[in-house]
């Protein structure tokens, strides 16, 4: 895939979801793309057999991983690693590749690899509430979004389009005003995925019961279905075609489809054939086996090939800017061979328009390595995460989970409120993999059994009985922006060829202790009135476990790494503008949910690809200036 | 001492143990494998004495169901027995691991505990698209009536 021209229009750093869709809008309107990559290059084999092997490869090591976390298929390179949840400790730590200086561990990985984290998301793709766009002006809290809920409709679709999302517009009923927020008319690309077993009993419970009083007000539970990349049935109602680069009115049009053929669900990378339907793995995290889930590589096989060169174990060191013009003149890059030894190359790449997709903490990091983009002292803070507060019981019958894809249903009753000028507001979904989150089963229940004595039958009868009963379920909790929760560098860290490694500083505010303190109200009723037996513990020695009003909390990471390079209304208040273009630098762009104000209570994935389709509009409408 | 054959007694000790049957652990293609992993990991004296005493309880006439199940809890099951090998034993069938260590890719995806509630391993196995909405077929199944005539 090199291409010896060095007459590249844009170099794009990351081979994520927002990088690819950048690559691909830009290559396909005749612009000479370079990508850079830091993973290996075994996984962005484009052609069909090495593609096939290294994707078999990811999956044997997760067969094989002890812990079966986000990031076990997945190489961790030394020159160029990536976070991983086992290494989350008590602050402050070094261990592992965050340098974590506390109060509180940050607690959610991504994935440096060709494709990036979309290999192990889960998949959910809920778009954002329009009131998430404008929490300062409704509720006081937080920053409103230089762009509305109404300025995105047309980029969502594009999104949608682009991973292919499955769903029934109908069910997406939300706790807001307007009776809809999607366009007229408008269908999903394809049919709702199945909901599960577990959900269709919990619904009934749910609806019939679950009237629930917080802070002396009334507030009814109730569950809708969850929209989902990943493949089911093509919706015949969807017309939409595709996305394309108008030069004449220089936007991006979204094409139709003149009759009704249906949306093409995207097999996966090594075989149309395979992957057309999700087929039920229940490992939607760490790994989709026939990559019916949608990952970035899909987007990146669809860019025009004679446009893009990508160079793959090149990690991006630093942005060179031209000092009297501010404008970037390249990106120092370093080429490692083996991937464990400490010997690179230094190159630089040169382009008219630079894109930094790295990932939140990745393009924060490389912006303070450069003295980049930071003139209003906005890089690298702000950091966010859905601080997610686990709750698990039996349930008096089977549900049978550990089946089908990470959740199909979710409880929206809390994503929107008054409550929120008190409190973060979260998502409650449905969980199909029983307690495998918070406590390792199955496998820890049959340890603790055996180490019981129990054996034989009786072993068999026990871990049927307990584990089919397994409920769980999680508060997303939206956090809200803070400046010192941040993303710094310190020349005392690096990896092993001389890069920074992110040094974290990290809290929650009472704003979110609040929302715990919540969390524990509404589940507490919540259990109580479906038959649950709460098996809820949180223990001191977690890493993140917080105290609020007598009461401990732990909580864990949603893997949503968003906000480190804010998007806003003026230099002084941010990084970005609202086409994603650096105030300081005319030609570097970022993408990524690092741009994201606040976080919504929503998966960031749908919402970053949204706002990337808005960035790549910018760009080539700036390239044909 | 006499030698004993471990390998035969293999599956006989693997299916009083675990509570599945011999044919569904043989259905399971594991048997060489885990015999091997008992043999690589356990003290040659703990498997020796192991397959002596649990031979010589099974084939004993005087014993019976009621008797054996007690004298499996109190002589064989306890973490300071025969260097743990019955709970090993037990854990390495369930979940495929030695400790914490998975013995392969095979074991993971054997592992029977995910048979044991009606599920599958995540990442293989899958049942197909959208049986994830109904009953598991294994429990649907075992509720149908049985016909007279039925074997």
């Amino acid at each position: 895939m090199e291409n010896n021209n060095n007459n590249y229009d844009v170099v794009i750093v990351g081979s994520g979801i927002a990088g690819s869709i950048v690559a691909k809008l830009l290559t396909n309107a005749g612009k000479k793309v370079l990508m850079l990559e830091a993973g290996l290059a075994a996984g962005i084999a484009m052609d069909q057999e090495a593609n096939y092997k290294n994707y078999q490869d990811y999956l044997s090591t997760f067969y094989n991983a002890s812990a079966k976390v986000p990031n076990s298929p997945y190489p961790n390179i030394k020159d160029a690693p990536s976070i991983d949840v086992l290494d989350i400790k008590k602050t402050p730590s070094t261990e592992g590749y965050l340098v974590q200086m506390g109060p509180i561990a940050f607690a959610s990985d991504c994935t440096r690899a060709p494709g990036g984290t979309t290999l192990h998301w889960l998949g959910t793709t809920l778009r954002m509430l329009p009131n998430d766009f404008k929490m300062k002006s409704k509720y006081g809290v937080a920053v409103d979004w230089p762009i509305k809920y109404e300025d995105m409709n047309r980029y969502y679709e594009m999104a949608e389009n682009e991973i292919g999302v499955s769903g029934n517009v109908k069910d997406q009923n939300y706790p807001i005003e307007q009776k809809s927020v999607f366009n007229k008319d408008y269908v999903y690309p394809m049919k709702v995925i199945p909901i599960s077993y577990l959900d269709k009993v919990m619904t009934d419970i749910i609806d019939k019961n679950s009237k629930i009083i917080l802070n002396d007000k009334a507030y009814k539970l109730y569950c809708i279905s969850t929209p989902q990349g990943r493949n089911s049935i093509p919706n015949y109602d969807y017309d939409i075609n595709g996305v394309a680069w108008n030069p004449g009115t220089k936007k991006l049009d979204i094409t139709r489809n003149r009759f009704k053929e249906g949306y093409n669900p995207v097999g996966s990378n090594w075989d149309p054939y395979t992957g057309q339907r999700c087929e039920g793995n229940a490992s939607c995290v760490p790994i989709c086996p026939v990559q019916a889930k949608y990952n970035a590589l899909k987007t990146l096989r669809k860019c025009d090939m004679g446009n893009l060169s990508v160079k793959t174990q090149a990690v991006a060191s630093k942005l060179l800017i031209n000092e009297t013009s501010n404008w970037i003149n390249g990106v120092e890059y370093k080429t490692y061979i083996k991937g464990s030894s400490p010997e690179y190359e230094t190159h630089t790449a040169k382009a008219t328009i630079y894109v930094m997709a790295a990932s939140a903490i990745e393009n924060a990091k490389l912006l303070l390595a450069s003295g980049a983009a930071n003139s209003s002292d906005q890089v690298g803070r702000n950091l966010m995460d859905h601080m997610t507060v686990l709750r698990w019981g039996l349930a008096k019958e089977p549900l049978y989970p550990y089946r089908g894809p990470g959740s199909t249903t979710n409880i929206p009753t809390f994503r929107d409120g008054e409550f929120r000028k008190d409190h973060a507001a979260w998502i409650l979904p449905l969980d199909n993999w029983g307690w495998a989150w918070p406590t390792f089963s199955p496998g820890s229940d049959v340890t603790t059994a055996v180490s019981e004595g129990i054996f034989g039958k009786e072993l068999r009868d026990r871990i049927e009985n307990r584990v089919t009963r397994q409920f769980f379920t999680h508060f997303e909790c939206e956090q809200t922006p803070d400046p010192n929760n941040r993303v710094t560098i310190n020349p005392e860290y690096k990896d092993n060829i001389g890069n920074y490694r992110p040094v974290i500083h990290y809290n929650a505010t009472e704003y979110m202790l609040k929302a715990f303190e919540a969390s524990g109200v509404v589940s507490e009723q919540f259990f109580d009135q479906c038959g649950i037996e709460d098996f809820t513990e949180y223990n001191p020695q977690d890493p993140d476990y917080v105290t609020y009003k007598g009461k401990g909390y732990s909580f864990a990471g949603a893997g949503h790494i968003v906000g480190t390079h804010r998007m806003g209304f003026n230099k002084q208040d941010s990084v970005v503008d609202s086409d994603m273009r650096t105030w300081d630098h005319e030609n570097l762009f970022l993408v990524g949910c690092g741009n994201m104000p606040t976080l919504g209570t929503s998966n960031p994935t749908l919402t970053m690809s949204a706002l990337t389709f808005k960035a790549a509009e910018a760009i080539l409408k700036q390239l044909e200036q | 001492m006499e030698p004993i054959s471990t390998s035969k007694l293999f599956l006989e000790a693997s299916a009083v143990f675990t509570g599945f049957s011999k044919t569904e652990l043989k259905a399971t293609g594991m048997l060489q494998s885990y015999h091997n992993t008992i043999l690589k990991n356990t003290n040659k004296e703990d498997i020796d004495y192991f397959f002596i005493d649990l031979n010589q309880l099974l084939t004993d006439p005087k014993q019976d169901a009621k008797s054996i199940k007690h004298i499996l809890t109190t002589q064989f099951m306890p973490i300071s027995a025969y260097g743990s090998l019955a709970q090993n034993m037990i854990i390495l069938w369930y979940t495929g691991n030695w400790g914490n260590d998975v013995i392969s890719s095979a074991s993971y995806i054997q592992g029977l505990m995910w048979d044991t509630i009606h599920a599958h391993p995540p990442g293989a196995k899958q049942p197909g698209y959208g049986s994830w909405s109904d009953l598991p077929l294994s429990v649907k199944q075992s509720t149908v009536k049985s016909s007279p005539n039925g074997k």
